[in-house]
Order: structure tokens, then C-alpha cells, then sequence
């Protein structure tokens, strides 16, 4: 596999113009009958270059702001410690043979980039970047939409809000680093306790939520018991305190629903909550 | 087509520092059976603690590889001194391996008849000698293991002198080529070492 040059191929800078392939763009239309563009849209481009130009192999760099670069081999082959050093990091396509025109590398490079940030974007405007759990936004989606649920057809869930006690302290007797540590272990445990379909999301700063489906208020304590087990040694530093909600049982309006286990919570930390 | 869980999936290990390749492999009922992350310039047993953390949570029983590709060598010490592969078969009707390798411009070919686990290395180094090299130590073991991610072939070298053993490791298509590649990743420690040809 030889690196090639990166950057506009002559004919592109020559015309001014970017220049589009039509193969990139049924790739393109491909993939978002099936899903949206992301890291599966990288795979599906790499494979068709390579099979368009009967390549032995294909490779795409990529550089991110967050990431680093990153690399995509066609098929999702691994990439050898032994490939990554002759390849190095510097953005590009890499064919095996070299035969693929650069105006072709360029347009692909360009797709697989703007696919990555795409999955990127969409990943980070729905769940919480320290903890990697659902955020505020998609939490207060997915309560609506199971209040409509459970008034429409009857179906039972529970809300738990989850609180962690004294955090306000650690953060500042432990620094930022621990209390931010802790609060990943804390979202970690949660997305270790919580079944296939429930939703689990970071909706403050030391503040969780999460949705059991088919769950009424009793079914919440083996939620709790697996979350308190997948704490592990972080149950030393902190404890938390839940309060609890069903819906139809309690109420299926969300911000009401909100309000009983909010006011459940506090009534457990022993506080005057209005 | 990856599914939108396998894309957050993958997207979750590649937002680990350092991490800038993750290969998942598939069981045949379309389990996930291991995930191998290459990484650089960066702590690779903290990436793999929390790379195992995100593991579990989507595949419960996938095992996690992670390899540095900072500890490999700097391209221009890999040109300066390798010995590249050009090709290395095994046919069955004579029970011949046939070994044919590059060093700076020239090529050499070596033939061996050991099956092809013996017969690759024998050739490889057969061919080695064709391309000028004395090379003082002598094949002890060629083995093949299994492997979570399949059937590497390990080579042993020992020196005539005093010294360590030497071994190369490689997995490829075929156990021929696999050993001819495994045979030369131990000479290509010995070789980088810039010693001169007769």
C-alpha cells in the first residue's frame, strides 16, 4: 500500500470547482435508505472503492478535532501496528495498488470526514459527554413519548430519579478530577444496571434519571440492587439516594410524574423540597 | 451494513484517547467475538480497562485487543534495512515451498520441501542466503497456535553462537506465507541491527 499525496488533485484545483462522483453519491443515498451517515456509511464507500477499482485493500485517515486521527479500512479489517507506521496519521486515502484518481481520493476523503462529524454531532446532542449516557434532551423525549404510551395503551413504566449525596463536598475536598470520575462511574454503573429498552440519562450535574419499561413502582428495587452492585468500590465515596414514579399509576403527564418522584427523593434525604 | 448500535459502539471506542483503528470480529451466529483497538502514544492497559468497560456493556463476552502502533518502528528505520515478502507458496502435487524475497532492489528465491509450517521458514531462509546473507543461527521450531483471532505461526531461531533465541511472529492467508512472514519478522530484528552481507 503506498501513501499517496494528499490534498486537491490538479484537476480540482485547476477547475476551482469541487468535483463530485456519482458513485459516492448512490453510496451515499445507499446507506441513509438503511440508516443515518456514520461510521457504517465509511465502511460502505471503502468497500465500493474497492470493488470499483478491484483493489487489494483500502484505507481511509482521518483527523478529528476530538479524536485524533482516526483510521477505516475496507471490510473493517484490522490495521496492523505494522500498516499504522508506514501509513502514519496524516489525512488521505490509501489504495493498494495505487490507481485510484486523486480527484476520486479527495471526494471520498471529503465524504468519509463529513460522515464521521455527522455521527459525531448526532451522537453528542443525545447523550452526555462525561458519562455517555442519554442527556437532559433525550430524557425528556423519551419520558413524553412513554406518558403517551402509558395513557394510550395502558402500559406501565417507572421513573427514578437517582441523586448522589454530599457530591457538592467531594468535589470540592477531592477536586474536579474525582468528582467528575465518580460521576462516570456512577453512569457507567447505570448503564450496567438498566435492561435492553429502559433509558437511562444524566439529567444535571449530579443528577440521573431513568426509565424502566413495563415496570411499575415495586419492580425498581432490583434496578437499584444491580446499580448499588455495579458501583463497586465507588459505593464507598458516595452513596445515592431515588425517588421513584409509575405511570399510569401515579400520573401520566411527564412533568408531574417528574414532580412525585422529585418530591419522593427529596422526602427520603429528609428535605423540604418545594 | 452496520447496525446503528454497532456504529455508537464503535464510535465509543474510537472516542478513547489514543485509539485510532478498532477492528470488531464476528463468531459465525454473528456474535460479537473480539474487539482489537490499535492505538498511539498512549497508555495501552488504562485504554484497555476502559475499552473492557464499554465492551461489556454492548457484548458481554467479547475479549479486547489492544495493540500500540507507536512501538513499531519509524517508517524510515522499516526502509532502511527490511526485507519484504514478495511471495511464498506451497505446492502440493511436489511438496515444494517456494519462497521469493526484496532487499534493496535484488531479489532472492529459496525452495524447501518440510510441509509448509518448516518448509516456509527453510525456504525464507534459503532465499536470504540467495540474496548474499550468512546468517549464523538455524531454525529450531516452527509451531502453529490457536488464537482468539485465528492461527499465527510462531518461529523460533537459535544462534550458533551464544546468544537468545529469536522469534517472529505472523498470521496470514496460508501457513506457508505465514511462516515465511514469521521467519522474516525474527531476521528483520537481527538485520535492523545493520549488520553487513558477505
Amino acid at each position: 500500500m503506498t501513501p499517496l499525496i494528499d490534498g486537491a488533485s490538479e484537476d480540482a484545483v485547476g477547475s476551482g470547482q469541487p468535483q463530485y462522483e456519482a458513485w459516492l453519491f448512490q453510496t451515499m443515498l445507499d446507506e441513509l435508505t438503511v440508516s443515518e451517515l456514520g461510521i457504517g456509511f465509511i465502511y460502505s464507500v471503502l468497500d465500493e472503492l474497492v470493488k470499483r477499482y478491484a483493489l487489494n485493500d483500502a484505507v481511509v485517515i482521518l483527523s478529528h478535532d476530538s479524536f485524533g486521527a482516526q483510521m477505516f479500512r475496507a471490510g473493517g479489517q484490522a490495521i496492523s501496528v505494522d500498516l499504522a507506521s508506514r501509513l502514519g496519521t496524516a489525512p488521505g486515502v490509501y489504495c493498494d495498488p495505487d490507481i485510484v484518481p486523486n480527484v476520486e481520493r479527495d471526494a471520498v476523503r471529503t465524504a468519509c470526514q463529513l460522515s464521521l462529524s455527522l455521527h459525531l454531532a448526532r451522537f453528542s446532542a443525545a447523550h452526555d459527554a462525561l458519562t455517555n449516557i442519554a442527556n437532559r434532551r433525550t430524557f425528556d423525549s423519551a419520558l413524553q413519548a412513554s406518558c403517551v404510551r402509558s395513557s394510550r395503551y395502558g402500559w406501565a413504566f417507572t421513573l427514578v430519579l437517582a441523586d448522589l449525596n454530599g457530591f457538592k463536598a467531594i468535589n470540592d475536598s477531592l477536586g474536579h478530577a474525582i468528582g467528575d470520575d465518580l460521576l462516570r462511574q456512577f453512569g457507567l454503573a447505570m448503564r450496567r444496571s438498566v435492561r435492553s429498552g429502559d433509558v437511562a440519562a444524566r439529567i444535571g450535574g449530579d443528577e440521573f434519571a431513568v426509565i424502566l419499561s413495563n415496570a411499575d413502582g415495586h419492580d425498581s428495587s432490583g434496578f437499584t440492587d444491580r446499580l448499588r452492585s455495579h458501583l463497586g468500590s465507588a459505593r464507598e465515596l458516595v452513596g445515592f439516594t431515588i425517588g421513584t414514579a409509575s405511570s399510569p399509576r401515579d400520573s401520566t403527564d411527564p412533568a408531574e410524574l417528574f414532580r412525585i418522584a422529585d418530591a419522593r427523593l427529596y422526602e427520603k434525604k429528609g428535605i423540604n423540597h418545594r | 451494513m452496520m447496525s446503528p448500535t454497532e456504529e455508537d459502539f464503535e464510535l465509543e471506542l474510537r472516542s478513547l484517547s489514543g485509539v485510532m483503528n478498532v477492528e470488531i470480529r464476528h463468531r459465525e451466529n454473528g456474535d460479537v467475538d473480539a474487539v482489537t483497538l490499535i492505538t498511539h502514544g498512549q497508555d495501552p492497559s488504562a485504554i484497555r480497562v476502559m475499552a473492557t468497560q464499554i465492551v461489556n456493556l454492548y457484548y458481554t463476552d467479547a475479549s479486547v485487543i489492544v495493540e500500540d502502533a507507536s512501538r513499531a518502528l519509524a517508517p524510515r528505520d522499516i526502509q532502511a534495512v527490511r526485507v519484504a515478502l514478495v511471495r511464498a507458496e506451497f505446492h502440493a502435487e511436489s511438496g515444494n515451498c517456494d519462497v521469493e524475497l526484496s532487499y534493496s532492489g535484488k531479489t532472492g528465491y529459496g525452495r524447501a520441501g518440510s510441509g509448509q509450517l518448516f518448509g516456509g521458514a527453510e525456504a525464507t531462509l534459503a532465499a536470504l542466503r540467495d540474496l548474499g546473507y550468512s546468517l549464523p543461527f538455524y531454525l529450531l521450531t516452527v509451531i502453529s497456535v490457536a488464537t482468539v483471532r485465528g492461527w499465527p505461526v510462531i518461529v523460533t531461531m537459535r544462534p550458533f553462537a551464544d546468544g537468545a533465541d529469536m522469534f517472529g511472529i505472523a498470521q496470514a492467508d496460508d501457513d506457508v506465507t505465514s511462516s515465511a512472514m514469521a521467519t522474516l519478522d525474527a531476521l528483520n530484528r537481527f538485520l535492523s541491527k545493520d549488520i553487513s552481507t558477505d
